[in-house]
C-alpha cells in the first residue's frame, strides 16, 4: 500500500544536535561481510556452467594488422570459443580498447589465458607511435583524430590587458607546471559476468551505475531494458572509471549471446592500465603577477590537456582564486592512447597543482605569508576559517620560516605548505527510494544505488533509522539491484546530494503514514507523535509509549510501503576544503618524507562521521600518491606503456602514510546534505610541493616530486 | 598429444582436509577461488604487488597469486573464510576492522585481515613500524590506511589482554 504525505508537512532534516543516528560514527552495514570475505564482488561471481573469457589486447598503440588468427586458440583444451574482434587489414588507431583484437572463452581461466597466448597476430607497427604530447605537437606528425592532434577547447579574457596589468605588478612569476597521467588503480579491475538465456539477462558488472547499466547491456544483447537485471551489491572501487560497461561488457555480452552460457570477463591488471581510463595529464604555462599589498592582480595561462583520445579535463583558470585580470587558452593535445575518463574531481588536482604553486610562488616573491596571501585572494570566508584551522593544526605559527624558504646545508629540512579545494557536487532528480514496514516490525529501505565504498548502503538505512528513532541495526538496506527503485550513477560526488534526499523523503512519507495508523491507538493527533528510542508516544507523554513492534502491528497484513524521491531543498551542492602538509627533505639525497597532512572539509550535515573521515583520509593519500609516486610512462620510440602493472606504477602504501588529521568542518551549519569525496584529493600534492619549497627553496613544477628531480634542483642551490 | 602432468594433492583448508587434482603450474589462488569456490581471497594484480590474495600457509602470509598450488601438499592453509569462529563469529582482527571502520570498497580487506593475523600470530604486540612492515605488501586505494592501522592497533591491544588473533 503506497501512502502520500500530508501536504502541509514539508520534509526537512532534523537539527543536528537532536540526531541520534546521523552525524555520528557508524558501523558500516556491509562491514561484516567484507571482513569475513563473504561479500561477493563481480570478480567472485561463480555460476553453474559459466565460462571464463579473456581479451587479447595488443600493447602497440598504432598498427596495421595483417593477420589475427584464433584457430590455434580453438585447439587449446578447454577453450570453447575464440573469435577475432579486429581482423587483418584493419588498423589499430590507439592503445587501449581499440587494440582489443580477439576474445577467448574457456572452461577455466587458465585455458582462456592459454587460448589468448595461442592467437597468432601479425602486424606492422606504425611510427611514430604518437604516445607523447611532443610527438602529437610535432609539425609533420600524423593526424590521430578527425579534428587533428590539437584542438582549442576554450579561450577567454584579453591577453593584452593581462600583460598590461602584469606590467604594473611588483612581482611576476613565469612558470610551466606539468602533471603526468594518473590511473584510478581500483583494486578490482573492470569487468562483469553476463548470464543470458536468449530472452532475459542477469548481469554482474563492477560498476558505479547499477540502474543505468541495464540500458547498456540491453543494447549489446539486443533485448529490452526491462529484460536486463543488474546486480552489483559490492564492487571494488571506481573513482570515476566504472560508468559504462566498456568494451569488456560489450564483448562479454557477445560471447554470452553466442554460447548461451554465463560469461565471466574481468580485465587483467595490465589491461586495466591500458584500456580502463585515466586522469588526463596536463601542462600549464603561467604568467602571474601580484602587488606588494598581497593582491594577485593578473594571470595568463596557456594550458594543454593530455587526455589521449579523450578531451582531458581542466577547470578554467584562475580556478578558485580571485584574479581580476585574467586570460587563458586551453587546448586538447591528443595522443594515440586510451581516452581519459572521469577521475575523482576531474581536472581539479591538475588545476590545483599549477594554481597553488603559482599562488605560493607569488607570496614568497612579495615576501608575504602564503596563508595570508591565499586568504587575501579568496573571497569566501569559508576558506579563511578553513585555512586558519589547518594552519593551526599543522603548527604554522610556530614554524621558523614562513615567508622565505629554509637553507640547503646538507641537513634534513622541514617545510609546510598549503592548498584549498572546491567541488560542485550537487544533486539531481533520478533517485527513488522505497521504505517498507511490516507488521512484525521489520523495516527495509531499498534503492538501486551502488556503494563504491563511500558508505551509501549504510545511510540508506541510517536516514530511516533516524526518522523513527530506531537503532541503525534495526533497518535493513537493500541496494545494488536494478530491480529496486532507480538511482543516479555515482559520479561527481552526486550520490549523496541526489540519494539522501530521496531516502529522507521516503522515510518521512513512511512516518506520516505510520503516524496515521498509530494515532487512533494512542488517541492523539497524528502530527503529535514523537518517535524516540525505539518507541512512539504522544508528544510530552512518554509513559503512554508503544514499542516499535507494537506500533508496527497497526500496519495490518499488507506492508506499509512509502516511496520518496529527490527533494531539491534537502541538498546544497558546493563544498570547500583546505589542506596542509608538513614534510622533511634530506638536502643531500633529495628524499622527501611527508610527516603530517591535515584536511578540513565541509559538506553540510555529516551523515556518517566515520565514513567522512575515511573519505578524507583516502583522498589525502591519493593526492600524496599522485604528488610523490604516480606516473604513467611510455617508451616514446616503441610506444609501449612501461608502467602497465602495479610494480612500475606505484601507488602509496602504508609506508608512505604520514600522521593524518581529518577534520569535518562543523562550522558549516548548512542544514542540507552534499557529497564531498572529490574535493579531498584535490590540493594535497600541491601542498606537499609547496612544503618542499618552504623547506629548502626547491620549487619542483613537474610531478611526481621524485628524489632525482629534487636532487637536481638542490644542486643548483648549493 | 596432450600430456597430463596433473597431480593429486591433499592439504588442510580452513580446518578440513581437501583433496584436489592440480596442474604443476597452477596458482594457489586459482585452486582456492575457481576450483574450491573460496572467493573471499581476491586477485588485484596477479603479480605479487597488491596483497589482496594473501592467505596463510602454515601460519605465514603468502601471496596466493605467486604460490604454486602443488606446494600446499600436506600443509595447513587458512583463508579469510577460515578466520571466523562458530556461527560466523568474528575473530578479534575482523571485529577490529569492523568496529574501526577500516573498510571502504573492501576489496583489499581480506588480504589486510589475513596479513594482520599473520603479524599478530608472530608478534602480538607490534610497534607502529612492525605494523607498517607487515602491511607493506598490501595496497588499499580507498581508505588511506589510517583506520586500517588503527584497527590493527586495537586488535593487538585486545590480543595482549588475552585472546587469539
Ligand atoms: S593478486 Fe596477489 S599480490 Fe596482487
Ligand atoms: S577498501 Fe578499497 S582497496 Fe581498500
Amino acid at each position: 500500500m503506497a501512502t502520500t504525505p500530508s501536504p502541509q508537512d514539508k520534509v526537512a532534516w532534523e537539527p543536528r544536535d537532536e540526531m541520534t543516528v546521523l552525524n555520528k560514527d557508524a558501523r558500516r552495514l556491509d562491514g561484516p561481510v567484507k571482513v569475513t570475505g563473504r561479500a561477493v564482488y563481480p570478480h567472485d561471481v561463480r555460476l553453474p556452467n559459466m565460462v571464463y573469457a579473456r581479451l587479447l589486447v595488443h600493447p602497440a598503440p598504432r598498427s596495421k594488422l595483417t593477420r589475427v588468427d584464433v584457430e590455434p586458440a580453438r585447439q587449446v583444451p578447454g577453450v570453447v570459443y575464440a573469435e577475432v574482434l579486429k581482423s587483418g587489414g584493419e588498423e589499430v588507431l590507439y592503445q587501449g580498447d581499440d587494440a582489443v583484437l580477439a576474445v577467448v572463452a574457456a572452461e577455466t581461466p587458465e585455458a582462456a589465458e592459454d587460448g589468448v597466448r595461442a592467437v597468432v597476430v601479425e602486424l606492422e607497427e606504425l611510427w611514430p607511435p604518437m604516445v607523447t604530447p611532443e610527438q602529437a605537437l610535432a609539425d609533420d606528425s600524423p593526424k590521430i583524430t578527425e579534428n587533428g592532434n590539437v584542438v582549442v577547447a576554450g579561450t577567454r579574457g584579453d591577453q593584452a590587458e593581462v600583460e598590461a596589468t602584469l606590467g604594473r605588478c611588483d612581482a611576476v612569476v613565469e612558470a610551466s607546471y606539468s602533471l603526468p597521467v594518473q590511473h584510478h588503480a581500483c583494486l578490482e579491475t573492470h569487468g562483469c559476468v553476463v548470464d543470458f538465456d536468449g530472452e532475459k539477462a542477469t548481469t554482474y558488472p563492477s560498476t558505479q551505475m547499477v540502474t543505468g547499466s541495464t540500458g547498456m547491456f540491453a543494447r549489446e544483447l539486443g533485448i529490452s531494458r526491462s529484460d536486463v537485471r543488474v546486480l552489483t551489491p559490492y564492487m571494488g572501487g571506481g573513482f570515476g572509471a566504472k560508468f559504462g560497461i566498456g568494451k569488456e561488457g560489450a564483448v562479454a555480452s557477445e560471447v554470452a549471446k553466442a554460447l548461451m552460457r554465463p560469461v565471466h570477463l574481468m580485465l587483467t591488471r595490465p589491461q586495466e592500465f591500458l584500456m580502463a581510463g585515466n586522469r588526463s595529464g596536463s601542462k600549464q604555462v603561467m604568467k602571474g603577477g601580484a602587488t606588494k599589498d598581497g593582491v594577485f592582480q593578473a594571470l595568463y595561462v596557456e594550458a594543454d590537456k593530455h587526455g589521449g583520445m579523450g578531451r582531458g579535463s581542466l577547470p578554467t583558470p584562475p580556478y578558485i582564486y580571485d584574479v581580476a585580470s585574467n586570460a587563458s587558452t586551453i587546448r586538447q593535445v591528443h595522443t594515440a592512447t586510451d581516452a581519459n575518463r572521469a577521475m575523482r574531481a576531474p581536472g581539479h588536482p591538475q588545476a590545483s597543482f599549477a594554481m597553488e604553486s603559482m599562488v605560493d610562488e607569488l607570496s614568497y616573491a612579495i615576501g608575504m605569508d602564503p596563508v595570508e596571501f591565499r586568504k587575501k585572494n579568496l573571497s569566501s570566508e569559508v576558506y579563511h576559517r578553513q585555512l586558519d584551522r589547518v594552519a593551526k593544526e599543522i603548527g604554522w605559527a610556530e614554524h621558523e620560516h614562513r615567508t622565505e624558504p629554509g637553507k640547503v646545508d646538507g641537513n634534513v629540512r622541514v617545510g609546510i605548505g598549503f592548498g584549498v579545494s572546491t567541488w560542485g557536487s550537487g544533486g539531481r532528480p533520478g533517485c527513488k527510494c522505497e521504505v517498507r514496514i511490516e507488521a512484525d516490525g521489520s523495516i527495509r529501505s531499498s534503492v538501486g544505488t551502488q556503494d563504491l565504498g563511500t558508505g551509501s548502503r549504510t545511510y540508506v538505512a541510517s536516514i530511516v533509522a533516524e526518522e523513527f528513532g530506531l537503532e541503525l541495526s534495526q533497518v535493513e538496506a537493500r541496494i545494488g539491484d536494478s530491480d529496486l527503485p532507480p538511482s543516479v550513477g555515482s559520479g561527481g560526488s552526486v550520490t549523496t546530494g541526489s540519494l539522501a534526499p530521496a531516502v529522507k523523503d521516503a522515510a518521512h512519507n513512511a512516518r506520516v503514514a505510520l503516524c496515521d495508523k498509530v494515532a487512533p491507538v494512542l488517541e492523539c493527533d497524528p502530527d503529535e507523535l514523537t518517535w524516540q528510542g525505539g518507541k512512539v508516544y504522544p508528544t510530552g507523554e512518554p509513559d503512554r509509549a508503544l514499542t516499535w513492534k507494537e506500533a508496527c502491528a497497526t500496519v495490518g497484513s499488507d506492508p506499509l510501503v512509502a516511496m520518496g524521491e529527490f527533494q531539491p531543498h534537502l541538498h546544497q551542492g558546493r563544498v570547500h576544503g583546505a589542506q596542509a602538509a608538513k614534510i622533511s627533505v634530506d638536502t643531500l639525497t633529495g628524499e622527501i618524507k611527508v610527516l603530517k597532512m591535515v584536511t578540513i572539509q565541509d559538506q553540510g550535515i555529516p551523515l556518517i562521521r566515520s565514513a567522512l573521515r575515511s573519505q578524507i583520509n583516502g583522498g589525502m593519500v591519493q593526492a600524496l600518491s599522485y604528488g610523490l609516486l604516480e606516473q604513467r610512462v611510455h617508451d616514446a620510440d616503441l610506444g609501449y606503456m612501461l608502467t602497465a602493472n602495479l610494480e612500475d606504477y606505484k601507488i602509496a602504501g602504508v609506508q608512505e602514510i604520514p600522521e593524518m588529521v581529518a577534520i569535518i568542518d562543523d562550522d558549516d551549519t548548512r542544514q542540507t546534505v552534499c557529497g564531498m569525496a572529490e574535493a579531498t584529493c584535490i590540493p594535497g600534492h600541491a601542498a606537499i610541493a609547496n612544503a618542499l619549497y618552504n623547506a629548502c627553496g626547491v620549487r619542483i613544477r613537474d610531478l611526481p616530486l621524485s628524489a632525482d628531480r629534487v636532487v637536481t634542483e638542490l644542486a643548483k642551490r648549493i | 598429444m596432450t600430456i597430463d602432468n596433473s597431480m593429486q594433492i591433499s592439504f588442510e583448508l580452513n580446518g578440513s582436509m581437501r583433496r584436489a587434482r592440480v596442474e604443476p603450474h597452477e596458482r594457489l589462488i586459482d585452486l582456492l577461488r575457481d576450483v574450491l569456490g573460496e572467493t573471499g581471497t581476491k586477485e588485484g594484480c596477479g603479480e605479487g604487488e597488491c596483497g589482496a590474495c594473501t592467505v596463510l600457509v602454515e601460519g605465514r602470509a603468502v601471496n596466493s597469486c605467486l604460490f604454486p598450488a602443488p606446494e600446499v601438499e600436506g600443509l595447513r592453509v587458512v583463508t579469510i573464510e577460515g578466520l571466523c569462529g562458530e556461527g560466523l563469529q568474528l575473530s578479534p582482527v575482523q571485529a577490529a576492522f569492523l568496529e574501526g571502520g577500516a573498510t571502504q570498497c573492501g576489496f583489499c580487506t581480506p588480504g589486510m585481515v589475513v596479513s594482520t593475523v599473520a603479524l599478530l600470530g608472530e608478534n602480538p604486540a607490534p610497534s607502529a613500524s612492525d605494523i607498517r612492515n607487515a602491511l607493506t605488501g598490501n595496497l588499499c586505494r580507498c581508505t588511506g590506511y589510517v583506520q586500517i592501522v588503527e584497527a590493527i592497533q586495537s586488535a593487538a591491544a585486545k590480543l595482549s589482554a588475552g585472546g587469539e588473533a
